[in-house]
């Protein structure tokens, strides 16, 4: 136990030291961050710059539309703390039309503007205007004035059709929000569509985690039969406590980078207001996380190892098969194609997670470390059937992790050219 | 206690089909400088690597110190040079040596002081420059090579197996490994090493086992195997050349085994139960000048090559190590 302890700090501390290990476990925070703050930042950039002071409205209806756009131009949430600062609105006749617009190109071109809207009585019968400035490229904000402009319409054709202003107003406000919420058998979930993401999230997480670290054995293996140190390592502890200890190490990598991972994503998470006030944003709209049960927690935690377990033996299995990079390349694509083969079925799952393929998918042992937990969070799975699955993936484990070692055993004294199917399977039968 | 430190019986291995080492046993008592012998191919290092249980035998069974070598801790108490030298090239050299240490029970804290002995012995680390914390790989193969050496020795082994531990080392390593050899066996550790090298072998061997073809052929003492082979090799100089005139005499197998032919200068060795004087008649009979004719105790390349022939070296070449 004790040499297998060694052996478990050595790969641990090698790599936790490294500077790749660094960097990549820090970016992780940061990249959390920066999606959790820049929507909401350039949400509100967005908002701020389309401040209507920069905005000038030329009037030509004679009908008083460029005062209703400009009002339906300021978002709500910032009409109180704007102070009602809205669009200039020059009322003008039709003929004055043309030197105005001159005088407001060079406003703009002179930064004293961001654009200009011009309405005109062909707005009033067809609802054609124009828009000139220089975010005309920005999908979002000329939607946004498209929208002001629409709701100014209506609220001018329900009113010139004898309805009072205040009902006028408060029929353009109509606007549809679907709040999806999750039904599960213990109650309500959370949002149906974060439990989505949340499973997607999962997977791929599970999907990368895996191959990094899949990959970081087989190259440690390789590392070791190439610079022939596995021979001076094995005169001291068997090959057996030599894959153990490095498929240990090498895992408890991966957990310490994922815990960094989602120790900082709810850090942010939970102090989102106070980095959000901090930051001077408005509050975000609310979306409910989806709540996940402790034994949920512990099933994802047990795919995570046993899906890792699974694919570790079997690189370090390829990594004790080749003698180069070039070779390690080409031995390690079947493995490499089982996980893409699951990975490429995560967008059909996620779509339909109560179909057929999702359950086949997730019963498979080389898929379901990553199906199985992503059909868990975007549905309800019976913990009877996740019992099943895991048990299953115990049993992929202990063959592959029987056939790798014996693999692994031979392989690393043998130089060479690559073996063949029927010489793997002699080192398998004879070890 | 046992007076043996390695005790093999009649172990075998083969691979699919090819006989690597057949019925072989060996018994090293402690404190002994103990030499394996044998073409490439032999079956040396598979020997070493059963004897370390990195490969299980097919058969026979491996005692160390009058224990299984399976049994825990055992092994920990041998240091092992093999042929293929190699060292994790990202890691710096004192946590190299911590590494394989650790690996052999010795806490880090005990290695440490023993690190820095070592690395002053063997100028790693001297007042201008500290190798201990550079990379391997920044490091040039001779001090690769020392460092190998050291995490060989770091625990104190009481068994030392050095697989042709003379193989790409530069002369002052050469001569720094055979000082640490006599070393070792004046502390009263045992050493075993393989080579193909027999001068550096009768140098330092107090005894050796000649194998090849995965057998055993001799083994014994240095002085024993001498002796048993002794009396039937002659030194023979002419003066000036000889021509054809020998080859006659040389050709009569009820008196010559075999003949190294150098021009003036012959190893002959006699043929089981010629007389050496009636040899020394026949070639004087031929008109050649003689130098010199004198009865030697063989060399062990001799023995060597007498006992294994050109076809056990030739047929070992093509097998496993």
């Amino acid at each position: 136990m004790g040499k297998l302890w060694v052996v478990i700090k050595r790969e641990y501390l090698e790599r936790v030291r490294s500077k790749w290990f660094i960097v990549v476990t820090l970016l992780g925070p940061v990249f959390f961050g920066a999606i959790m703050i820049l929507p909401g930042y350039l949400s509100i950039r967005g908002m701020r710059e389309a401040r209507v002071s920069n905005v000038r409205i030329v009037d030509a209806t004679g009908a008083g539309l460029g005062a209703r756009i400009a009002e339906k131009l300021v978002p709500a949430s910032l009409q109180a703390t704007d102070g009602g600062n809205r669009a200039q609105v020059d009322i003008v006749p039709m003929s004055e039309l043309p030197a105005l617009e001159e005088t407001l190109v060079a406003a703009v071109m002179a930064r004293d503007l961001v654009g200009y809207l011009i309405v005109d009585t062909a707005t009033m019968a067809s609802g054609r205007a124009r828009y000139a400035g220089r975010n005309a490229g920005s999908v979002g904000e000329v939607e946004a004035v498209e929208s002001a402009v629409r709701a100014a319409l209506l609220s001018s054709r329900i009113e010139s059709a004898g309805i009072d202003a205040t009902t006028a107003e408060s029929l353009t406000q109509l606007r549809v929000r679907l709040q999806s919420e999750r039904i599960t058998d213990t109650g309500k979930g959370g949002s149906g569509l974060a439990g989505a993401i949340f499973g997607f999230a999962i997977a791929f997480l599970l999907y990368i985690s895996i191959i990094l670290y899949g990959q970081a054995i087989l190259r440690g293996v390789m590392e070791e039969k190439t610079t022939r140190v596995a021979e001076v390592v094995m005169s001291s502890v068997s090959p057996d406590i030599l894959l153990a200890g490095k498929v240990i190490g090498v895992g408890a990598v991966g957990l310490t980078q994922q815990l960094t991972w989602v120790a900082s994503g709810v850090l942010f998470w939970t102090q989102r207001a106070r980095i959000f006030s901090l930051l001077g944003f408005p509050s975000m709209p609310a979306i409910s996380f989806p709540t996940i049960e402790p034994m949920v927690l512990v099933a994802l935690l047990l795919f995570f190892i046993l899906g890792y377990t699974f694919y570790a033996s079997l690189f370090a299995a390829v990594g004790a098969m080749v003698g180069s990079q070039e070779e390690a390349q080409q031995a390690a694509q079947p493995v490499i194609m089982l996980l893409v083969f699951s990975i490429i079925f995560v967008q059909p799952v996620m779509t339909n997670p109560t179909g057929r393929l999702a359950e086949v998918m997730s019963w498979l042992p080389f898929s379901s470390p990553i199906i199985m937990p992503m059909r868990m969070t975007a549905t309800q799975v019976s913990g009877l059937e996740i019992s099943a699955v895991l048990l299953g993936l115990v049993l992929a484990c202990f063959v592959s992790v029987w056939v790798s070692a014996r693999i692994y055993r031979v392989g690393l004294l043998m130089y060479g050219k690559r073996p063949s199917i029927r010489e793997l399977a002699k080192w398998v039968s004879r070890a | 206690m046992t007076e043996l430190a390695l005790d093999i019986r009649g172990i075998a291995k083969s691979y699919d089909g090819h006989v690597a080492v057949r019925e072989l046993s060996l018994a090293v008592p402690r404190g002994m400088v103990y030499g394996l012998l044998g073409p490439n191919g032999a079956g040396k290092t598979t020997t070493i690597r059963m004897i370390l249980d990195i490969i299980a035998p097919d058969q026979g069974s491996i005692r160390l110190f009058g224990r299984s070598h399976k049994e825990g801790g055992v092994l920990d108490r041998l240091g092992y040079l093999p042929e293929e030298r190699g060292l994790y090239k990202k890691m710096s050299v004192r946590d190299v040596l911590r590494f394989l240490a650790e690996l052999k029970g010795v806490k880090r804290r005990v290695a440490d002081p023993r690190i820095d002995q070592w690395l002053d012995r063997l100028s790693l680390r001297t007042p201008e420059k500290d190798w201990s914390t550079a990379k391997i790989d920044e490091l040039s193969r001779g001090m690769q090579q020392k460092v190998q050496f050291i995490s060989t020795l770091l625990h104190e082994p009481e068994l030392v197996i050095l697989d042709e531990p003379f193989s790409g080392l530069d002369p002052i390593n050469a001569q720094a490994l055979k000082d640490t050899v006599v070393d070792l066996k004046r502390a009263g550790k045992t050493v075993i090493f393989s080579t193909h090298l027999m001068d550096n072998a009768e140098r330092l061997c107090d005894s050796v086992c000649i194998i090849a073809r995965g057998e055993k052929v001799l083994d014994g003492s240095v002085a024993a195997v001498k002796a048993e082979n002794a009396g039937r090799t002659v030194v023979l100089a002419l003066d000036g050349s000889a021509g054809d005139a020998l080859a006659p005499v040389f050709r009569d197998k009820s008196l010559v085994d075999r003949v190294d032919d150098q021009s003036r200068f012959f190893e002959i060795e006699l043929a089981a139960g010629a007389d050496a004087q009636h040899l020394l008649k026949r070639i004087v009979d031929t008109g050649v000048r003689v130098q010199r004719f004198e009865r030697v105790q063989p060399s062990l390349h001799q023995i060597f090559l007498q006992r294994v022939g050109a076809t056990g070296v030739e047929e070992g070449m093509t097998g496993h190590g």
